[in-house]
């Protein structure tokens, strides 16, 4: 392990102006660390400078708050308070029940929402320093003809990551808006802020150097659900998960957002399940599920995950038949 | 002075478990070091930081098979702090392989120079990560089974089941800290045998037996992986404490630990096993493999397991070597892998007659005592309401589920003693290491009882080297072996103290009596206890022995058969498996404990649960490298995949203790596999049962086939 400088600025724009300074070559941006501190002890990264951003935020603002039918979350706001937040859960259950799912409780009372966006990816290649992978600047994604049982079924390639956040794909179905400071622009929709690999292999996302996420917004989506398979129900990285908001009038659905999590290098929307979705009756079982069914639709399993094509329908059914306010049949 | 009232060792009520209750010597007595050990004061080796110490790290193959093409060990001497390097091999043939070693003043330089090291390898393309890639044809069956498929009314079942590598886990890794002080030393060693860790270890550590002591107070878990010597961690830093007369600390990382320091092997058991319509099982022929690591042995599976009568088995085995690291001994070594096929193949033919797979084994038990627990289990686990096989439909389905399990009773030398000193103190002394697993607490019952003084009286020297000779911490054989030499010094202790007595108050011997820690005359108080021990001249130090021959001549205990009943649900769309009841049966003759008995038994269950349905090595195909060296992808069960654990402890037959480390983690991985098939109707024959193979054996089933 490398020795490194730490920065406590007392605001975001201290914190942007630190890492586009240019006297660090290394800079990184630090939430809670944990991802951090993996990568360092995995001699992945060596930042000669972490930001930490804990002194920045406005100690008087709560990490969770209601503006009208706004929802605004701050962006180091943990994992915790999301996923205990009255107002979430009333307002945008699916985005209460998908945080509350992630890592342990000893994790999420410290990780963070931005931390939880930008975290790197869970790859076994990514993070061994042994294997020279496309992220790491070499010339073989070692899953493709190795170990992918929890790979991508969805994306361009080369590089066959899931992307492991389990707030993204919430706020994809919640209208999420990232909000920064530090570059050109305000904010952006959550699904502007990840790349497929083909578009940039060696990060995930699209935030320019010295871009500082502040807080992220969404709207209220009462009638929202989350279902996610796992292997271990303690700590465990889901195998697919899905999320899902209707906007049911009559007992007939309007529209639906539906997003997947774990099948793809980003969060991956399903435009068909919602396309299919709409107009149907929130109680037709039959429908959901034909619609469900849909989400395999463009999938390219590799050679070990073929699996998660099912597991992905399942999600998808139940994710809805909980945005309908009832319970689907199954596990966990 | 009742223990009662001594908050230290009385937590949990025994009304938790009534079943239970009145069933051993102390039913409510806590680990002696449990507060010690949640409050972190309990120093393992792997906490004895020596002060003016060196720091050892190996050197090791990062691929299945690989070339060590360059290193710079002038670089990495170069860094500050850096003591020594050493590159002796230029090759590896498994992930984990060591070829040399870098010694420092601290962990940073240490990490520093083995950076520095810059270790450049080529990998061979030709390896072998599984045994699958060594099998080119299935095996022919044999004439006499082919004779016997010939008969009429002769019904077969072809069926191949595997089982994946499970690594120990120990949450202490392997290692020593050395603290060398030029002509003497200690070891503070994690380790399952305090006095083998000597063996071989004179020479490395440059001193004679006499000189150095082996220290294992308390030892973070090794279930089998922490027995036979001081192992390469061990001599290589002995050998570096001895040459530089520094104090040296050596333990391996979490990879390390999973890499190279053993594991329980992968399996193959191929059966073909004839049998009638009735149930009648005819035998058949066996063969099995294992998978084991660069040299061949190890790789043993118990099956035929000789619990049940299969009727004339041939059975084959054979090991594959793998570029990978090696078996060592794993809590059963070869009975869980073998349990799993032998299991899952029964409820396979009780299902192809339309017989109840536990009607079908009450016929195949060989022990009547078995057959007993057997009958115990599905009672409390309420077989009668078992589904019929493949009758649901529903996404969740319900399934049971169950196995059994036997163990030896293996001899072994232990000197035990028990000191009562002139104030009162007992001391129970033995040098046999507590792994976990509640050696401490049970010699200190055993003594407490043989004396008559409160558990609260006793304390308990352990895990050294200078201390009377004990076994090592496998087989399962400590309790069994130590128990009666403690209850016989406890007995001569006892003899020396109420001898004096007896002698000083002009009554016989026979008339006295010690009952919670008072002297008894018949029923009038003669002396407390601490009045009693002050009219003793000195110490006085009661001493027992258990050996190959008493072992031999002791006709108290016996073997430690089980069975366990398994209650579970699928979810047939995720493959998702949730346990919710565990029914453990297990035999314990004379129970020490009820609390730390219960405790084997539950670890034993959980350590199945995790293996059947989660743990597994896994090795990149293409370089041979483990990609899940860590725990978040080598994935051990947690509290929320914990079901109900019922654990019943049968002291039918016999007043010695028995065997409790090993057998309860023998059926469990059947029993689940047995209640899948219960509740989906195809059996999974692949451990571990993760939603993919579940959804595929769905898959087949549907289209036809079998898995």
């Amino acid at each position: 392990m490398s020795t490194f400088a730490i920065a406590q600025p007392k605001t975001f724009e201290k914190a942007s102006e630190l890492v586009r300074s240019g006297r660090y070559t290394l800079p990184q941006l630090k939430g809670a660390g944990l991802d951090i501190l993996d990568h360092v002890k995995e001699g992945l990264e060596s930042p000669d400078l972490l930001v930490n951003l804990a002194g920045a935020r406005e100690p008087s603002r709560a990490p969770v708050r209601v503006e009208g039918q706004t929802i605004r979350i701050e962006s180091g706001a943990t994992l915790a308070q999301i996923a205990e937040s009255a107002d979430i859960l009333r307002l945008a259950p699916v985005l209460a029940h998908a945080v509350g799912n992630a890592a342990t409780p000893a994790v999420r009372h410290v990780a963070t929402a931005a931390g939880n966006l930008l975290q790197r990816p869970r790859c076994w290649y990514y993070r061994n320093h042994q294997f020279e992978c496309l992220k790491k600047g070499g010339a073989t994604c070692f899953a493709v003809e190795g170990e992918n049982r929890y790979h991508a079924i969805f994306g361009p390639g080369p590089c066959h990551i899931v992307h492991p956040s389990n707030l993204a794909p919430a706020l994809m179905v919640c209208e999420g808006q990232v909000h920064v400071i530090g570059g050109q622009r305000a904010s952006l929709p959550v699904a502007a802020l990840f790349h497929t690999p083909d578009k940039g292999i060696r990060s995930e996302h699209n935030l320019e150097p010295g871009e500082v996420i502040t807080h992220i917004t969404l709207a209220a989506r009462p009638a929202s659900g989350f279902s996610a398979v796992k292997e271990k129900q303690s700590f465990d990285w889901p195998l697919a998960f899905a999320c899902a908001s209707l906007d049911i009038q009559s007992g007939v659905i309007r529209s639906a957002k539906v997003c997947a999590g774990a099948v793809a290098p980003v969060p991956w929307p399903l435009p068909a399940v919602e396309a299919a979705l709409a107009g149907a009756a929130a109680d037709d079982d039959a429908a959901i599920m034909a619609a469900a069914a849909l989400a395999a639709r463009g999938a390219k399993p590799m050679t070990d995950n073929a699996y998660k094509v099912s597991l992905l329908k399942a999600v998808v059914r139940r994710a809805v038949v909980k945005a309908t306010g009832r319970t689907p049949e199954g596990l966990a | 002075m009742s223990t009662l009232n001594d908050p230290r060792y009385v937590a949990m009520p025994t009304a938790n478990r009534p079943i239970n209750n009145g069933s051993s010597m102390h039913d409510d007595a806590c680990r002696m070091d449990g507060e010690l050990k949640v409050t972190g004061k309990a120093k393992y080796g792997k906490d004895i930081y020596p002060a003016n110490g060196l720091f050892v790290a190996f050197v090791r193959c990062p691929f299945g098979s690989a070339q060590l093409v360059s290193s710079d060990a002038d670089a990495a001497r170069s860094v500050a702090g850096v003591v020594e390097v050493e590159v002796s091999r230029r090759e590896g043939n498994y992930h984990g392989a060591t070829v040399g070693h870098v010694v420092a003043d601290s962990p940073a330089a240490l990490r520093r120079g083995l950076a520095a090291l810059n270790c450049r390898w080529r990998r061979r393309a030709e390896i072998v990560t599984a045994i699958e890639q060594k099998i080119d044809e299935e095996p022919q069956t044999t004439p006499d089974t082919s004779a016997l498929l010939k008969e009429e009314g002769v019904l077969v079942l072809r069926a191949v089941y595997t089982t994946q590598v499970q690594t120990h886990s120990s949450l202490e890794t392997h290692g020593v800290s050395i603290d060398h002080k030029g002509d003497s030393a200690t070891v503070y060693a994690s380790t399952q045998g305090t006095f083998s860790v000597r063996d071989g270890l004179d020479e490395a550590i440059a001193l004679p037996r006499s000189k150095y002591e082996v220290v294992c107070e308390f030892v973070g878990g090794g279930f089998g992986s922490k027995l036979g010597g001081a192992g390469k961690e061990g001599n290589t830093a002995a050998r570096i404490a001895a040459k530089y007369k520094r104090p040296t600390y050596l333990f391996v990382n979490r990879a390390e630990e999973h890499l190279d320091t053993g594991n329980r092997p992968s399996s193959r058991t191929h059966v073909t096993m004839a049998y009638r319509k009735d149930g009648t099982l005819l035998g058949g022929d066996i063969f099995t493999w294992g998978g084991v690591g660069p040299n061949r042995g190890g790789g043993g599976v118990t099956i035929p397991s000789g619990r049940y009568n299969l009727g004339a088995v041939k059975k084959t085995h054979e090991d594959v070597s793998l570029n990978a690291g090696m078996p060592r001994a794993f809590r059963a070594p070869g009975h869980p892998q073998g349990a799993f096929a032998e299991e899952l193949m029964l409820d396979e033919i009780a299902h192809a007659c339309g017989i109840d797979p536990l009607a079908l084994r009450l016929k195949a038990i060989r022990e009547d005592a078995t057959r007993s627990m057997a009958s115990l289990g599905a009672r409390l686990i309420g077989w009668e309401q078992r589904p019929k096989t493949g009758a649901q439909t529903s996404i969740v389905r319900r399934g049971m589920g169950m196995g059994i399990a036997s163990w030896g009773r293996f001899p072994a030398q232990v000197l035990a003693e028990v000191v009562i000193n002139k104030d009162g103190s007992v001391v129970a002394r033995t040098g046999t290491q507590d792994i976990g697993t509640g050696q401490r607490t049970m010699v200190g019952i055993v003594t407490a009882d043989g004396l008559g003084v409160p558990l609260a009286a006793v304390s308990v020297e352990i895990g050294r080297s200078s201390l009377p000779i004990g076994p090592g911490s496998g087989g399962s054989v400590t309790t069994v072996n130590s128990a009666p030499a403690f209850a016989q010094a406890a007995a001569d202790a006892k003899g020396q103290l109420l001898g004096l007595l007896a002698r000083r108050a002009g009554v016989s011997e026979q008339e006295l009596s010690i009952i919670a820690g008072d002297i008894m005359h018949g029923e009038k108080k003669l002396a407390s206890w601490k009045d009693a021990c002050n009219l003793l001249a000195d110490s006085i130090t009661g001493k027992g022995e258990n050996n190959q021959r008493t072992v031999q001549a002791d006709k108290t205990t016996g073997t430690s058969s089980g069975a366990q009943f398994v209650d579970l649900s699928v979810d047939t769309e995720t493959g998702v498996v949730i346990i919710h009841r565990v029914v453990a049966v297990q035999a314990c003759g004379r129970v020490v404990s009820r609390k730390l008995s219960e405790s084997q038994i539950i670890g034993g269950v959980i350590q199945g649960i995790s293996y059947a349905l989660h743990e597994d090595r896994i090795l990149d195909r293409q370089t041979g490298a483990m990609v899940n060296p860590n725990f978040e992808w080598y994935k051990i069960a947690g509290p929320r995949d914990m079901p109900l654990i019922e654990p019943v402890l049968w002291t039918e037959g016999g007043t010695g203790p028995r065997s409790l480390g090993e057998p309860p983690t023998v059926p469990t991985a059947g029993a689940i596999a047995c209640a899948i098939f219960n509740a989906i109707g195809t059996p999974v024959r692949g451990l571990p049962l993760t939603p993919d193979r579940v959804l595929a054996a769905l898959e087949a089933s549907a289209n036809g086939g079998r898995g």
